[in-house]
C-alpha cells in the first residue's frame, strides 16, 4: 500500500511476568515471618516480638470476606446490598467498634515531659545538694537559732536553677514540637455510604462494618471494603506494599491471599480511576493498614545516640564531682573542719563542678539546628533526632517515592534500529534525541493521537510536568512526553479527529483508535495502536526506517526483541507503536483490518530517579556512610534504580553479574569478587540471622527488594546489630515499623502516609533525599559544636572547683563562694556556648567516617584531661593570679593569706591585721551592685584594671590551643583530636574576680 | 559508666581490667607501653613546672609593684572599725553579763582588760616618744633609728581610773565597769584635721535615754584620740605603734536590766552609719549587771 503508514502503538502492562506474581512473593514472605525468621533465637526479647508479629501476622491470614458471596457477606455483617445499614445500626456499631481511625500513637502527657526535664541529667545531683543545704540548715538551727541563713540561701537558688533550666529546656523543646502539630493536621475525609437506603456524605471516620461505600478515582479508600461492583477500577497499593504500578480491582475472588486478590481495597489506598461500590469490612486499626501502624508502635523507640552520649557525659561529670567531693569531705573530716561544715564543702565541690547550664545550652543548640534545619525543608519532630542524622552509618532507604519521582516517565524510544535516552529529570525540558527522523514524525502522531489521558482543564500555566492528569500512569507520562515535545497535544487530537476507539483491556492488551487525518488530501482513516511489544508485533508486516516502510524479517525482529530485552532489563515498561490506512468499520465487530500494519517504534517508560539523588548519594558515600536500598518493588526495577542512582556503582557486580559474565553457574562465583547484592525477600526469609549479618557485613552495595514491612523490619535491626546508626527513610504505610525501629526515621512530606510521618523522627518537606545530605552535615556539625561546647564548660570546672581545694587545704580567705559559682555558671554556661554552636563546620566535616557508637565519645578521656589538666589549670592560675593582686593591693600579701580563714570567718574578730598593720572588719555577707544590697552574695565592687590583670592567661591559652591545633594539623592522628574550641577561659577569668574581698 | 550497662559477668570483667592493668601482647600498661608512660609524665612534669613557673613569676612581678609601706589601695577600708574590750560575743554581737556579787563572773572580764593593756605598760612603750603637740604628726622622712618613723607612747596611766592601776577591778565589782575603746588602724588615715577625735557612748534604747541619759566618765578626759597619734604609716614604718585608747566608765547602768550601749567616735572622717557594717566607726554592746 502507497498510503501513510498506519503506526501501530501498542502497550505493554508488564514486560516481566515476575512483576505479577510479585504480591505473592512478598505475601509468602510474611506468613512464613514468625516461623522461620527468627530460627533458633534464643533471646527473650526477639521471642516475644516474634509472638507479637505472629499474632498479627495471624490476624491478617483470618481475614476470608474476599471469599464469601455477596449474600454471605450479608448475613455476616447484617446488612443490605442495596439499602446500606439503618442509621441505628450503624450508631450501634460506631459505639462498639469506636470511629473509623488510626488511633494516633501515643503522646507523652506534658507534665510527664516536664518532669522528665526537671529530673534528669545534672538535676538529680542538684536537688540532691539543696536538700542537703536545708538538712544542715535544719541541724545548725536546732543547735543555734542565730544560725545564718546562708544554706537555705543556697539550697533555694540550687532549686531554682534546676527549675530554671528545666523549665526552659522543656520550653525550647516544646516550641519545637509545636511546628510538628500545626502540620499533622490534616482536612477531614469524606465518604459516599448508602444507609437508610440513601446515599449519604459523611465523614470517612463515622464509618462502620457493614456500610456499603461508594468509591470513584481520586478517592481515598475510606476503610478496608470488599468490592461488590467495580467498573475499571484501579488502586494506587504503593503505599502499602511499595509497588508503583497500578493494581486492578474487580468484584472476582481470585486469589486466596486477601492482600493479593482483587476484590479488597485496602484502608489509605487511593482508588486511581474507575468506580466502584464495596462493603466495609475493617475499620480503624482493625484494617491492614491499621494493624501494621500498630506494628509500628509495638516497635520500642531506641534511644537516642545523642541522649546516649549526653547520659555518659553526665556519668562523667557526676563521677568526678562526686569522687572529688567525697574525697575532700574526708579531708576536710580529717582536718579536723565540723562535719556540717564539711557538708557544705562538699556541695561547694558537686556545685564547681556541675555544668549547670550544660543540659539547657545543649537544648538551646539542638533546637538552633532544628530550627536551619526546617529552613532546608528538613522538619525535625524529635529533637535530639537532629544530631542523630550526623552520627548515622547506614541508610535504608525506600525506593519509590524517595529515591524516584514516584511518576512513570519516557525513558527511551527505540526507533530506526536505534535507542534512544529521553531526558527523565523533574522538568522533561531537555529532550535532545534526534527528532529529524521521518520515523519520529510517525511515532510522535501515535504517542499523541493513540492516548485516552487528558489534561484536566484550567491549567495551561501550570509547568506540563506539574499538570494533573486524568489517566493511568503509563499514558499520563506518554501525554506529557508529547506536551512537552510536540506542544498543544490536545489541539492535535482536535485536528486528528478520533472515529472509533478500542480500549486497552488484559486479554488484548493493546489499544487502537481511529482518526480522520488532517491531512487535506489525504481522506483516509488513521488507525493507531500502542500495547505489549509481542503483542503489537504479532500485528504488523512492515517496520518504519528512517520514514520509510520496509518488509518485517527475522533480522528486524530480532533487532526489536534485542531492544526489547535491554529495555527491560532497564527494569523499564516498554511499549510499541504502530499505524496504516483505514475503509469503514464497526469497532464492535472489529470489521477493519488488524493485520499487515507497520512497526513503528518502541517506548520505554520508568519511575525515574530524583535528579539529585545520585548527587547526594555520592556525597553519602564520601560520608563513609552506606546506601542500602530497601525496597517493595521488584529486583529488576530495583537494581536498575540502584545502578541509575548509584547505589550500585557503576563499575561494581552482584554475584549474578559475574556469573553472567564469565558464564559459570552461581555457585562457583568466589563471593569477595562481587561488591553488590541484591536479596530478594524471598531469600531474605531463608536466612537466618549470622547470615543476614554475613550479607550485611560482606556487601558494600545492597538492595533488597520485594520486602515485606516486617523485612525491612529486620534488616534494620541487622544494621544495628553491626553498631550502625541507622536512618531509614520512606513514605509508605508499609515503611513505618521500620521508620520507628530505626536510629532516625526519615518520613517524606508530600508523599508520605500520616502513618509514616506518625512514626518517623523527621520528615522531609520537599520529599528531597538530598536534604538528608544537609541534614547529615549538620548533625555532624552539631556534635562537633557541642564537644567544644563541652569542653569550653568543662576548663571552668577547674577554675571554680581549686578556690575551694586551696581554701580547705591552705586556708586562704575563700575566693568564690557556692552561690556565686552558680551565678557565674548560668551566666557563661548558656550565652556564650550558644555562640559555638554557630560555628562554620570544619572543611572536612563531610569526608569523615560517621562516628563509631561506642567509640567516638562526646566527652571522651582526651577530652576531659584536655579541658581538666591543661586549660583548666591554666585558667585557674589565671584567676588565682587576679584574688592575689586584688588582695596584695588591698593589704594582704599572698604570706599573710595563707591561713588566714580561721580568723578571717571568726565573727568575734573585728581588727584582723593585714601586712601593713592595718586593721580589718570583716564582714560575712556584702553585696554592693548598683541594685542594692542582697546578702546572700558575697560581691563587692572591683576596681576596672582587675579585669585585665588575666588576659596574659587568656592570651597564654589561646596560643596554647593553637598550638595544639596546629600539632594536629601537621601530625594527624598522632593525638587524639579531642576537637576543642578557640580559648574560652577569657569570660570565666574575668567573672571570677567577684570574689567576696571586704 | 556506660560500659555497666553491658551484660557482662563479673569474671569478664575482672579479666579486662586485668588486660587493662598489663596487657601482654602490647606491653601496655594501664592503656599505655612504658615508655609513652615515660613520655607523657615528662610532658606533664614539665608543662606543670612551666606553669608554675610562669604564675611564680607573676606573683614575684605583683610583689615588685606593691609598696613595702602602703597599700596601692585602701577603697574597701575608707573609716576605721572599732573594738570594745573587754570582748565577749553572743548570739548577736557583743553581749556582756556579770553578777556584781559573784566574782568569778567578772574575774575574767578584768583579767582581759589587764592583759590588753599589757601592750600599754611603759616597759612596751618604751621605744616610742612622748608627744605634747594637738596637732597631727606628719613625718615625710624616716628620722627614727633603723629606718623608721617614730610612734607616740601610749602608756596605761593615760586611763587615769581605768587603768587598772589604782583599781585592779576596773569598776566592775562596784557596778561601774571600764570599757576600753579602740580604733582600727588605716594606713595614712586622719580621723579629721584640727579636732580630735572623741568617743560618745549612751544607750541605744530610746527608753533608758529618756528616763536617765547614760553618765560616762572617759579616760583620757573628754574621751579624745589625741591627734598626735595620726596618722599611722604601716608595720613597717612604726613598728612599735600602739593604737590610743579610750576608756569610758559607765556610772549609771541600771540593775538586773539588759540595756545597749552603743559608742561612736565622733570625727569628720570617720563614718558610723554605714548599715553593712555594724563596727564602723561605732560599737554596740549590750550589758547587764545582776546585783
Amino acid at each position: 500500500a502507497n498510503t501513510a503508514p498506519l503506526l501501530l502503538l501498542q502497550k505493554t502492562p508488564r514486560i516481566y511476568s515476575v512483576e505479577l506474581n510479585g504480591a505473592k512473593d512478598m505475601k509468602q514472605t510474611d506468613k512464613g515471618d514468625g516461623k522461620d525468621k527468627y530460627r533458633g533465637l534464643q533471646d527473650n526479647c526477639l521471642e516475644l516480638r516474634k509472638n507479637q508479629r505472629q499474632e498479627h501476622l495471624t490476624k491478617e491470614i483470618d481475614l476470608d470476606d474476599h471469599k464469601l458471596s455477596n449474600k454471605e457477606l450479608e448475613t455476616k455483617y447484617h446488612t443490605n446490598i442495596v439499602t446500606g445499614l439503618s442509621s441505628t445500626q450503624a450508631a450501634e456499631l460506631l459505639a462498639r467498634d469506636g470511629p473509623n481511625a488510626l488511633s494516633p500513637p501515643k503522646e507523652t502527657p506534658e507534665i510527664i515531659k516536664f518532669l522528665k526535664q526537671m529530673v534528669g541529667g545534672f538535676s538529680i545531683l542538684l536537688w540532691a545538694g539543696a536538700i542537703l543545704c536545708w538538712i544542715a540548715y535544719g541541724i545548725q538551727y536546732s543547735s543555734d537559732k542565730s544560725s545564718s541563713l546562708d544554706n537555705v540561701y543556697l539550697g533555694t537558688v540550687l532549686a531554682l536553677v534546676v527549675i530554671l533550666t528545666g523549665i526552659f529546656a522543656y520550653y525550647q523543646e516544646a516550641k519545637s514540637t509545636n511546628i510538628m502539630a500545626s502540620f499533622s493536621k490534616m482536612i477531614p475525609q469524606q465518604a459516599l455510604v448508602i444507609r437508610d437506603s440513601e446515599k449519604k456524605i459523611i465523614p470517612a471516620e463515622q464509618l462502620v462494618v457493614g456500610d456499603i461505600v461508594e468509591i470513584k478515582g481520586g478517592d481515598q479508600i475510606p476503610a478496608d471494603i470488599r468490592l461488590l461492583f467495580a467498573q475499571g477500577c484501579k488502586v494506587d497499593n504503593s503505599s502499602l506494599t511499595g509497588e508503583s504500578e497500578p493494581q486492578s480491582r474487580s468484584c472476582e475472588f481470585t486469589h486466596d491471599d486477601p492482600l493479593e486478590t482483587k476484590n479488597i481495597g485496602f484502608y489509605s489506598t487511593t482508588c486511581l480511576e474507575g468506580t466502584a461500590t464495596g462493603m466495609v469490612i475493617n475499620t480503624g486499626d482493625r484494617t491492614i493498614i491499621g494493624q501494621i501502624a500498630s506494628l509500628a508502635s509495638g516497635v520500642g523507640n531506641e534511644k537516642t545516640p545523642i541522649a546516649i552520649e549526653i547520659k555518659h557525659f553526665v556519668h562523667i561529670v557526676a563521677g568526678v564531682a562526686i569522687s572529688i567531693g567525697v574525697l575532700f569531705f574526708i579531708i576536710a573530716v580529717s582536718m579536723k573542719y565540723r562535719v556540717l561544715d564539711s557538708i557544705i564543702f562538699l556541695i561547694g565541690i558537686i556545685v564547681a563542678n556541675v555544668p549547670e547550664g550544660l543540659l539547657a545550652t545543649v537544648t538551646v543548640t539542638l533546637s538552633l539546628t532544628a530550627k536551619r534545619m526546617a529552613k532546608k525543608n528538613c522538619l525535625v519532630k524529635n529533637l535530639e533526632a537532629v544530631e542523630t542524622l550526623g552520627s548515622t552509618s547506614i541508610i535504608c532507604s525506600d525506593k519509590t517515592g524517595t529515591l524516584t519521582q514516584n511518576r512513570m516517565t519516557v525513558a527511551h524510544l527505540w526507533f530506526d534500529n536505534q535507542i534512544f535516552m529521553a531526558d527523565t529529570s523533574e522538568d522533561q525540558l531537555k529532550q535532545t534525541f534526534d527528532q529529524s527522523s521521518g520515523t519520529w514524525a510517525s511515532l510522535s502522531k501515535i504517542i499523541a493521537l493513540c492516548n485516552r489521558a487528558e489534561f484536566r482543564p484550567g491549567q495551561e500555566r501550570v509547568p506540563i510536568m506539574k499538570r494533573v492528569v486524568v489517566g493511568d500512569a503509563s499514558e499520563t507520562a506518554l501525554l506529557k512526553f508529547s506536551e512537552v515535545v510536540l506542544g498543544d497535544v490536545m489541539e492535535i487530537r482536535k485536528r486528528n479527529h478520533k472515529v472509533a476507539e478500542i480500549p486497552f483491556n488484559s486479554t488484548n492488551k493493546f489499544q487502537l483508535s481511529i482518526h480522520k487525518t488532517d491531512d487535506p488530501i489525504d481522506k483516509r482513516f488513521l488507525m493507531v495502536m500502542k500495547g505489549a511489544p509481542e503483542k503489537v508485533l504479532e500485528k504488523c508486516s512492515t517496520i518504519m526506517v528512517n520514514g520509510q516502510e520496509q518488509p518485517l524479517n527475522n533480522s528486524t525482529a530480532e533487532a526489536f526483541y534485542t531492544a526489547y530485552m535491554e529495555l527491560g532489563g532497564l527494569g523499564e515498561r516498554v511499549l510499541a507503536d504502530e499505524f496504516p490506512e483505514t475503509y469503514s468499520f464497526d469497532v464492535d465487530a472489529m470489521n477493519f483490518p488488524m493485520s499487515d500494519l507497520c512497526f513503528v517504534g518502541l517506548l520505554s517508560m520508568i519511575d525515574p530517579p530524583r535528579s539529585t539523588v545520585p548527587d547526594a548519594i555520592t556525597k553519602c558515600r564520601s560520608a563513609g556512610i552506606k546506601v542500602i536500598m530497601v525496597t517493595g518493588d521488584h529486583p529488576i526495577t530495583a537494581k536498575a534504580i540502584a545502578k541509575s542512582v548509584g547505589i550500585i556503582s557503576a563499575n561494581s557486580e552482584t554475584v549474578e553479574d559475574i556469573a553472567k559474565r564469565l558464564n559459570v553457574a552461581v555457585e562457583q562465583v568466589n563471593k569477595q569478587d562481587a561488591k553488590a547484592a541484591v536479596v530478594t525477600g524471598m531469600e531474605l526469609k531463608d536466612m537466618s540471622e549470622d547470615q543476614l549479618d554475613e550479607v550485611l557485613t560482606s556487601y558494600p552495595e545492597i538492595v533488597f527488594a520485594r520486602t515485606s514491612p516486617q523485612q525491612k523490619l529486620i534488616i534494620v535491626e541487622g544494621c544495628q546489630r553491626q553498631d550502625a546508626v541507622v536512618a531509614v527513610t520512606g513514605d509508605g504505610v508499609n515503611d513505618s515499623p521500620a521508620l520507628k525501629k530505626a536510629d532516625i526515621g526519615i518520613a517524606m512530606g508530600i508523599a508520605g502516609s500520616d502513618a509514616a510521618k506518625n512514626a518517623a523522627d523527621m520528615v522531609l518537606l520537599d520529599d528531597n533525599f538530598a536534604s538528608i545530605v544537609t541534614g547529615v552535615e549538620e548533625g555532624r556539625l552539631i556534635f562537633d559544636n557541642l564537644k567544644k561546647t563541652i569542653a569550653y564548660t568543662l576548663t571552668k570546672n577547674i577554675a571554680e572547683l581549686c578556690p575551694f581545694l586551696i581554701y580547705i587545704i591552705v586556708g586562704v580567705p575563700l575566693p568564690l563562694g557556692t552561690i556565686t559559682i552558680l551565678f557565674i555558671d548560668l551566666g557563661t554556661d548558656i550565652v556564650p556556648s550558644i555562640a559555638l554552636a554557630y560555628e562554620k563546620a570544619e572543611s572536612d566535616i563531610m569526608n569523615r567516617k560517621p562516628r563509631h557508637k561506642k567509640n567516638d565519645r562526646l566527652v571522651n578521656k582526651p577530652l576531659a584531661v584536655y579541658s581538666y589538666l591543661h586549660i583548666g589549670i591554666m585558667q585557674s592560675l589565671g584567676a588565682f593570679l587576679v584574688y592575689f593582686t586584688v588582695y596584695a593591693q588591698e593589704g594582704f600579701r599572698p604570706s599573710t593569706l595563707i591561713n588566714l580563714r580561721v580568723e578571717w570567718e571568726k565573727d568575734s574578730v573585728n581588727n584582723l591585721e593585714d601586712s601593713y598593720g592595718q586593721e580589718w572588719i570583716i564582714i560575712a555577707l556584702i553585696l554592693s551592685y548598683g541594685l542594692g544590697s542582697i546578702t546572700a552574695l558575697n560581691f563587692t565592687m572591683l576596681r576596672p584594671q582587675y579585669w585585665f590583670v588575666a588576659v596574659p592567661h587568656a592570651i597564654l591559652i589561646w596560643v596554647y590551643d593553637e598550638v595544639r591545633k596546629l600539632f594536629i594539623r601537621l601530625y594527624p592522628g598522632s593525638i587524639r583530636d579531642p576537637g576543642l574550641p578557640y580559648s574560652p577561659g577569657f569570660v570565666q577569668n574575668i567573672v571570677w574576680k567577684d570574689v567576696q574581698s571586704n | 559508666m556506660a560500659a555497666l550497662q553491658e551484660k557482662k559477668s563479673c569474671s569478664q570483667r575482672m579479666e579486662e581490667f586485668q588486660r587493662y592493668c598489663w596487657n601482654p601482647d602490647t606491653g601496655q600498661m594501664l592503656g599505655r607501653t612504658l615508655s609513652r608512660w615515660v613520655w607523657i609524665s615528662l610532658y606533664y612534669v614539665a608543662f606543670y613546672v612551666v606553669m608554675t613557673g610562669l604564675f611564680a613569676l607573676c606573683i614575684y612581678s605583683l610583689m615588685c609593684t606593691l609598696d613595702p609601706y602602703t597599700p596601692d589601695y585602701q577603697d574597701q577600708l575608707k573609716s576605721p572599725g572599732v573594738t570594745l574590750r573587754p570582748d565577749v560575743y553572743g548570739d548577736e554581737g557583743l553581749d556582756i553579763s556579770y553578777n556584781i556579787s559573784d566574782n568569778g563572773t567578772w574575774t575574767d572580764l578584768v583579767h582581759t582588760l589587764h592583759d590588753f593593756l599589757e601592750g600599754y605598760s611603759p616597759a612596751a612603750q618604751e621605744d616610742n616618744i612622748n608627744c605634747t603637740s594637738d596637732k597631727v604628726f606628719i613625718q615625710e622622712s624616716f628620722r627614727a633609728p633603723n629606718h623608721t618613723k617614730f610612734s607616740c607612747k601610749f602608756t596605761t596611766d593615760m586611763l587615769q581610773n581605768c587603768s587598772g592601776l589604782e583599781d585592779p577591778n576596773f569598776g566592775f565589782e562596784e557596778g561601774k565597769p571600764c570599757f576600753i575603746i579602740k580604733m582600727n588602724r588605716i594606713v595614712r588615715f586622719l580621723p579629721s584635721n584640727r579636732t580630735a577625735p572623741r568617743v560618745d557612748c549612751a544607750f541605744l534604747d530610746q527608753h533608758h535615754k529618756d528616763v536617765q541619759p547614760l553618765q560616762v566618765e572617759y579616760y583620757p578626759p573628754n574621751g579624745t584620740f589625741s591627734l598626735h597619734y595620726f596618722p599611722y604609716y604601716g608595720k613597717k614604718a612604726q613598728p612599735h605603734y600602739s593604737n590610743p585608747l579610750v576608756a569610758a566608765k559607765l556610772l549609771n547602768v541600771p540593775r538586773n536590766t539588759e540595756v545597749v550601749i552603743v559608742c561612736k567616735i565622733l570625727a569628720e572622717h570617720v563614718t558610723y552609719d554605714n548599715p553593712h557594717d555594724p563596727f564602723e566607726g561605732k560599737v554596740e554592746f549590750k550589758l547587764k549587771i545582776h546585783k
